[in-house]
């Protein structure tokens, strides 16, 4: 006998399907086909559609958050306008949790989050050597699996999962299927907290991969791109590589305010012309004692908004996407507060 | 002149006319015709409600219900092509199930309480004493079960109980075949660990 045979035989028995229980449960069933087919196009009461976002704070008062905090919200059936109107409050910025020490010699690390607290920090030098690591909640997915092999880190079980994933390269339609064999240690570090590590160069093998997970440890890490002050009830979406950072209205997630750093800054008198869609006139404002340029944009047909072009104080070009829930004067009131410390 | 050669018996199992639908044309029908789905609840009901009473015990009553409704909403996101109609229903009963984990949980607890039948005796043949031995494990089982993550849960039940594929637990549940691989080595090894020295058996994969 084996283990699934044992569940066969020992698991627990099922009850027995009372007559009476099966005809209500066959009633409740025609009932809601009956009313289907009675109502024509009525609006249904959705089942609530799970949304997993960091919640920056609620009402007015001061808000911390880290990136795993999260709530879940159900979404409206029917979205009405957006909300006209956001209270910015004090926002204390998230940081990624962990950290490699010592840190791997020539590499350095930049992080993103993508929503549903899926932490990614990235170290990478000027060679084919770098690191992957990923923290969140739930266990990561796996393709294209060929084998799982048991390992211990830290006390606690782990997978060396290995495989190979299918990526087309080449330009265009004519690209070709290659396999790229990948090598993942995955583990529950702790309750609520799965890490996966993964590499190249000279961290692709599995043995630098578990004396990586021995470097591993708890230490709060800021990340570059931050900012402080949010519109109460809103949440981080996403954070992409220290360049780029959303955040959206937890009630109304088409709203939403992004900050990035541009690769290539427009030049101020060419920025009407680089915006798209009908935009203007440029309104000339003040960020962090530099020049700014604040456009009116057609974000789209429920929210128009605003576009930004600021300077930190070093002089490096950051933009904000804003909605026309935000005034003028919040726009400026939010960029003065993102900060960039690469 | 020879006489002719007997008509050709008709394929045995060709559908006839009169044949019933099977499981895709009634839930492909029911987007015209609603009341077809309840084909399927006639089809399916009973092991739906085994399968939903091993996990939550009485409280599969209420869940049959809820599955099938929440079955006959979502028909229009049935994809044939994927699952067979049978994972797709066992599949959905697993996420009612998630909405019910304390039940879950305190089920397998209360199992796992209870003493053990002492094993009987006075038969010498494999079947009987697998028996026998199968008894003894109940209590641990369900102790093992409990200690289960639910996902890892939901893979291994759905691979014992209903014995769906890797491919169909991981279109049924949406996700990978590799994290299905995944979550059942995690819940078998578990599983035996946690019957210990009480283990009926060899490792086996």
């Amino acid at each position: 006998m084996n283990d699934i045979t044992l569940l066969r035989e020992a698991g627990p028995a099922a009850p027995v399907l009372q007559p009476a229980v099966r005809v209500a449960a066959r009633v409740a069933l025609l009932d809601e086909i009956e009313r289907s087919k009675t109502v024509p196009g009525r609006v249904r009461a959705r089942l609530p559609r799970p949304r997993t976002a960091i919640r920056i704070g609620a009402g007015v008062t001061v808000a911390a958050v880290a990136w795993t905090a999260a709530v879940v919200i159900a979404a409206p059936d029917e979205l009405g306008p957006p909300p006209g109107s956001v209270t910015l409050v004090a926002f204390e910025p998230p940081v990624f949790p962990l950290a490699l020490d010592p840190m791997p010699a020539g590499l350095g690390v930049s992080y993103s989050a993508d929503p549903g607290g899926v932490l990614h920090a990235g170290y990478s030098g000027v060679g084919d050597d770098h690191i992957y690591l990923t923290v969140q909640p739930d266990e990561p997915e796996q393709y294209d699996v060929d084998d799982i092999e048991d390992v211990t880190v830290d006390g606690r079980h782990a997978e060396l999962v290995t495989g190979a994933n299918t990526t087309c390269t080449g330009p265009g339609p004519e690209c070709i299927d290659i396999e790229v064999p990948y090598v993942h240690l995955v583990w529950e570090r702790r309750d609520g907290q799965w890490v996966q590590l993964s590499g190249g160069g000279r961290y692709e093998d599995a043995n630098h991969l578990l004396a990586l997970a021995a470097d591993l440890v708890d230490r709060p890490q800021a990340v570059p791109l931050q900012v402080h002050l949010a519109p109460a009830g809103w949440s981080v979406h996403a954070y992409k590589e220290d360049r780029i950072l959303t955040l959206v209205n937890d009630s109304y997630e088409q709203q939403e305010v992004n900050v990035h750093l541009p690769e290539e800054p427009f030049p101020a008198d060419e920025l009407l012309g680089e915006l798209m869609g009908p935009v203007g006139p440029v309104i000339e404002a003040t960020v962090n004692g530099r020049p700014a340029q604040l456009v009116q944009v057609q974000g789209g047909p429920r929210d128009p908004g605003w576009y930004l072009q600021a300077q930190f104080p070093d002089g490096r070009t950051f933009a904000v996407q804003a909605p026309s829930a935000f005034t003028r004067d919040e726009v400026i009131a939010f960029a003065q507060q993102v900060t960039y410390t690469p | 002149m020879p006489a002719q050669p007997p008509p050709p018996e008709p394929p045995f199992l060709r559908a006839l006319p009169s044949a019933q639908p099977s499981d895709t044309e009634l839930i492909a029908g029911s987007t015209a015709d609603p009341e077809l789905f309840a084909g399927l609840f006639d089809r399916h009901a009973v092991a739906v409600h085994r399968y939903l009473g091993r996990r939550v015990g009485d409280l599969a009553d209420d869940l049959l219900s809820e599955t099938f409704l929440i079955a006959f909403r979502r028909r229009s996101t049935y994809r044939p092509e994927h699952l067979e109609v049978r994972p797709w229903l066992m599949g959905i009963a697993t996420n009612v199930v998630h909405g019910h984990k304390r039940s879950e949980q305190r089920r397998y607890r209360a199992l796992a309480r209870a003493s053990a039948e002492p094993p009987r005796t006075g038969s010498a043949t494999d079947e009987s004493h697998d028996r026998v031995v199968a008894e003894a494990m109940r209590a641990p089982l369900a102790a093992a079960l409990a200690g289960l993550k639910d996902r890892d849960r939901d893979v291994l039940l759905l691979f014992a109980w209903e014995q769906l594929s890797y491919e169909e637990i991981a279109a049924a549940l949406d996700v990978p075949v590799g994290t299905v691989r995944s979550r059942l080595n995690r819940a078998r090894r578990q599983t035996r660990a946690a019957l210990g020295t009480t283990s009926p058996f060899e490792e086996t994969r």
